[in-house]
């Protein structure tokens, strides 16, 4: 066979139509391994609604709060619909959970709430306190470790296989602790021996102690949970966070959370420019306070360079950073028009969620952990108490 | 809001304690500060404190002037030093204001070649504010004295728009209509002093819109005769400088005596809400810091030793005098003596 005729046959309908040669575009397709789940798992006070439990007469009066009366951490709301729709977007399922350690009366206040939020859930799961003050168990009442670590376990034994995991949580209590366990857990990373001996020191429920040994033997390793992000709420150093790796990351607040996610490769730009928008326009934050809070995570490393100096560009285009002010009168977008005459092609993510991952290189100290947490009182990063 | 840039690696206890300083402002106030320094120690720090990263951002600046350094040595090897980089920041509008609690000389240098001085100014001002005995109602408990370091020696002139500028800092900062304004001399009578300070006081007291109290007496300066004191550089440096050492001394005293005899402790602790009073009163923290006034834009130098508090008052006071438009009143003084 001649050359020219090697390329004519590799040429589509060369043979006359008797075999049919695929598109570039659905060979491409193809070969593109289908869309893993993503699973966002959300703590719901002080991460998802700005509870108000400092005072014990501001507990007191949290059970009898209406759906109306509660109210949302600023961007929150934004950034759970945005997950939901790119999720909806890239035809792939993205699950969201909410755990919380209120007891069950209150499920009625706090679904009515994410319903007037237009926040779509598909689970909320909360602690019940009543069977701990039947059994006058009263220390059990404020333990949250066992409790969560025992459900996250649970969850994850039902959740689809190969679902990659983001979790959420705050800086008052011990979602860092949890949730660093719970991904060391799943990931194989941390055996059996020392995460009894961390929960015995954590002092949680003995009960508990053996439901989620038993768990944590069924639950698949895979280094499923990509990051942790703790809500600074209370404004706790963000160095006090070291200690549990680069997965987790402390924000100030969701524009920071969707700038990180969107790294991930689980929110475009425009998503992003969304959360931003609704942190102006709702919250009353100003593009300055947007860009400083930018330049925040990149000083930070929590955002790789390269994404930070693309995403500034866009953000400053979409008119939701301050800009910089180089370029004079004209609109950015004019002037980049003007010099390089055309748009730019999307960017491609700088992770992609069904590229499987190097090897987690978080090791968390957890000696240091809980020796800072008990020494604080149970208060994340060893905050004195 | 005011953008306020902050000098981070100027002062004793730099970049800590000015780092916290700003962080502490970030979280009770809605200014915006800059920290101008080494971007890498400044985050180091701003890791270990609480703070509010919407209102805080860093411009690096890779060199500093120390606070042992010959200042203009210092900023003629140090382009990139972080007061140089401040000065140049405020002077191309990036900032409302600067604070530095670093080297005074280098400070008076940078702004000097930055700034631009108000039309008419022949020399600038470094005012302090210090506590005086006397209330008035309605007033903070604050004095001003200018200049105290930025000229060492000048002439009648000097004196009497030193006069003029001191006053428009008193009315807009500490909200005083009409400020007593004296000259510090060795008598209160008019013919006292050198030929400088004699010019000096008749120009002062034919001076429309300043209310000139006369010669002011150095046993008078803490009473409070006046809001606003001027005098040349040299004389306010040491008068400044002698009213800190008499605080320091009353404390070292006042502790030193608890140690040696218990009669004396309990004398000491019946009267030790009267020293702490004093104590707070003579706290430089309190007050933040006191301007360069001259320029068309705003500098506050805060004290060499300042403690995070004491940033964190010179950041609130610098934008309270951006606010109140400190350097477009002393302009309009300035002109309405022209």
């Amino acid at each position: 066979m001649t050359v020219w005729s090697n390329v004519l046959a590799r040429r589509p309908g060369a043979d006359g139509g008797r075999t049919r040669v695929m598109p570039r575009r659905r060979q491409r397709a193809a070969r593109r391994p289908a869309p893993v789940t993503i699973i966002y798992r959300w703590d719901l006070d002080k991460t998802y609604l700005k509870s108000d439990f400092e005072s014990l007469r501001k507990m007191m009066r949290m059970p009898f709060e209406r759906a109306e009366d509660k109210v949302d951490e600023p961007g929150v709301v934004a950034l759970i619909r945005a997950l939901k729709a790119t999720a909806r977007n890239e035809g792939r399922a993205a699950l969201v959970y909410f755990i919380s350690a209120s007891p069950p009366q209150m499920g009625r206040a706090i679904r009515d709430k994410l319903a007037l939020d237009g926040v779509e859930t598909d689970g909320i799961v909360f602690k019940d306190q009543l069977q701990h003050l039947v059994r006058g168990r009263f220390r059990y009442l404020r333990e949250q470790v066992g409790f969560k670590l025992a459900e996250l376990l649970k969850a994850r034994v039902d959740a689809p296989p190969g679902a990659v995991e983001f979790l959420f949580g705050d800086d008052w209590e011990s979602d860092p602790i949890i949730y660093s366990l719970y991904a060391d857990v799943i990931a194989g990373s941390l055996d059996h021996e020392a995460l009894g001996d961390i929960l015995v020191r954590l002092r949680i429920d003995p009960a508990r102690l053996v439901e989620i040994k038993a768990l944590a033997r069924r639950v698949v390793g895979a280094d499923a949970v990509r990051r942790i992000f703790i809500n600074l709420e209370r404004r706790t150093p963000p160095g006090r966070f070291r200690p549990f790796g680069a997965r987790l990351v402390p924000t100030f607040n969701y524009f920071q959370t969707a700038l990180v996610l969107h790294e991930e490769g689980v929110l475009p730009v425009a998503a992003v420019v969304e959360v931003g928008r609704s942190l102006i326009e709702r919250s009353a934050y100003t593009r300055e306070g947007l860009r400083n809070s930018l330049d925040d995570l990149g000083r930070r490393s929590h955002v790789e360079p390269l994404t930070l100096a693309a995403l500034r560009r866009d953000l400053e285009e979409a008119g939701i950073l301050a800009t910089s002010g180089g370029f004079g009168a004209l609109p950015r977008r004019l002037w980049r028009r003007l010099i390089w005459g055309r748009r730019r092609r999307h960017r491609r993510p700088v992770h992609r969620l069904e590229e499987p991952r190097a090897a987690s290189t978080t090791v968390v100290e957890y000696q240091r952990v809980v020796d800072a947490w008990l020494a604080s009182g149970g208060r994340p990063g060893g905050e004195p108490a | 809001m005011p953008v306020i840039a902050v000098d981070a690696m100027g002062g004793d206890f730099a970049p800590d304690e000015i780092v916290k300083g700003v962080a502490r402002a970030s979280l009770t106030t809605t200014i915006e500060c800059l920290l101008v320094g080494h971007e890498g120690r400044i985050q180091a720090v701003l890791d270990s404190v609480s703070y509010n990263p919407e209102h805080i951002s860093i411009n690096h600046a890779a060199e500093m002037v120390g606070m042992d350094e010959s200042p203009k040595e210092a900023l003629r090897a140090k382009r990139e030093a972080s007061i140089a980089v401040g000065a140049r920041l405020v002077a191309a509008g990036k900032a409302d204001a600067l604070v530095s609690a670093g080297n005074t000389g280098a400070c008076i240098i940078a702004c000097s070649r930055h700034f631009r001085t108000i039309k008419g100014v022949r020399k600038t001002a470094l005012a302090s504010v210090y506590p005086r005995q006397t209330e008035y109602p309605g007033q903070d408990r604050l004095a001003l004295l200018l200049d105290v370091g930025a000229t060492v020696r000048c002439d009648a002139l000097d004196l009497v728009q030193f006069a003029i500028m001191g006053s428009a800092y008193a009315r807009r900062v500490s909200k005083v209509t009409r400020p007593r304004v004296g000259l510090l001399n060795m008598g209160t009578e008019e013919f006292q002093g050198d030929e400088i300070l004699t010019e000096a006081h008749r120009h002062l007291k034919m001076l429309a819109g300043i209310d000139f109290v006369g010669n002011i007496e150095g046993n008078d300066v803490a009473k409070g005769r006046a809001d606003v004191i001027v005098c040349e550089g040299l004389l306010g440096n040491v008068v400044l400088k002698l009213i800190e050492g008499i605080a320091d001394v009353v404390t070292d005293v006042a502790s030193n005596a608890v140690k040696r005899r218990v009669v004396w402790r309990l004398g000491m602790a019946l009267l030790s809400r009267g020293i702490s009073e004093i104590t707070h009163l003579t706290d430089y923290a309190k007050y933040g810091g006191a301007p360069l006034l001259g320029f068309e834009n705003l500098f506050l130098k805060a004290h060499g030793r300042s403690t995070a508090s004491a940033i964190e008052n010179a950041v609130k006071v610098a934008a309270k005098a951006v606010r109140d438009g400190v350097p477009q009143e002393v302009t309009a003084g300035i002109q309405a003596v022209r």
